[in-house]
């Protein structure tokens, strides 16, 4: 079981968690500006990394926030996390999982 | 109309049977009770009044209200858990029916939004020397008491029903919030996690 640290109440175990996707995706000011293919890219397809992957993740049976999660596919280790609306920490600098 | 008057039933009235349950080779492991005579009300920053809410509640309470998972104590029986970022459950210990929120609302009027929760949920204490054990088997969180001291709280589930524990004191004793709809099921598993300890139940409990 992943040991996720929520930036509100700290490390939990992953059961009182919910995934809620690829963080970051932007949706367009204007949608009816966008065509077709544009569109589809926002609704339906996500990076699929072998690696880090930024995403989003919602303490359901605890504060029930959401927030944003550094995590790496292939090896389960949450790098980072950090609340919706904050940058994302500059791993490549060595910066630490929240605790 | 029926001539007969409504009368207040505390949430766990007709469950918790008051006695010695469970094994009873030794003392007691587990002591049970319902704390009856405490008001609740729920605590939420109104949009961008968060520093004046916290400034005022200081002033108003004699407490500041905790910014992380933890209990802080208040004058006069008040107390406020951390429910969440910007969110809190004041407590009044022995209030009067219906006390709590005028008590608050006058004071943080425009800071933040205040109702009153003391018929909505039940809460339960949970004490003695295997509280930690029976409470283990229901909770994923770590109750060590190096992960998880006296004035601590946390928003989590047991028996995957959401609640709010807080801990109390060393012995240790914690008391559970429970939204009362779902404090049958929580006191069935409760007493059945509690058994193998041996179990002392009261009925209620004076909130101090």
């Amino acid at each position: 079981m992943l040991l996720i640290p929520c930036p509100y109440c700290g490390p939990r175990p992953e059961i009182e968690f919910r995934y809620a996707g690829q963080a970051h995706v932007a949706r367009a000011a204007d949608p009816s500006a966008l065509s077709d293919a544009e569109w589809a890219q926002f609704l339906y397809l996500r990076d699929n990394p072998r690696g880090r992957h930024a995403e989003r993740w919602r303490h359901t049976n605890g504060c029930g926030r959401f927030f944003n999660c550094i995590r790496d596919t292939l090896t389960d280790k949450i790098a980072a996390t950090y609340r919706i609306g904050e940058t994302p920490p500059d791993l490549a600098a060595g910066a630490e999982a929240r605790r | 109309m029926p001539d007969q008057a409504l009368r207040q039933r505390a949430p766990l009235e007709a469950l918790a049977r008051p006695g010695r349950f469970g094994a009873t080779s030794a003392a007691a492991g587990v002591m049970l009770s319902e704390i009856r005579d405490r008001g609740l009300a729920s605590v939420a920053a109104r949009k961008n009044q968060r520093a004046a809410l916290l400034a005022a509640a200081k002033s108003a309470f004699g407490c500041g209200l905790p910014t992380r998972p933890r209990r802080a104590f208040g004058r006069d029986g008040l107390s406020f858990v951390w429910a969440g970022p910007d969110q809190w459950v004041a407590m009044l210990d022995h209030g009067p029916v219906g006390g709590i929120e005028p008590r608050l609302a006058a004071s943080l009027k425009g800071l933040a939004s205040v109702v009153d929760q003391s018929d909505g949920r039940a809460v339960v204490r949970i004490g003695g020397a295997r509280a930690r054990a029976a409470l283990a088997k229901g909770m994923p969180i770590d109750l060590h008491e190096r992960a998880f001291t006296p004035g601590d709280a946390a928003l989590t589930f047991f028996s995957h029903i959401n609640v709010h524990i807080w801990q109390v004191d060393e012995t240790p004793t914690y008391e559970i919030a429970v939204p009362r709809s779902f404090v049958g099921s929580f006191w069935h598993w409760l007493t059945e996690a509690s058994a193998e300890f041996g179990y002392e139940a009261t009925g209620s409990n004076s909130s101090a």
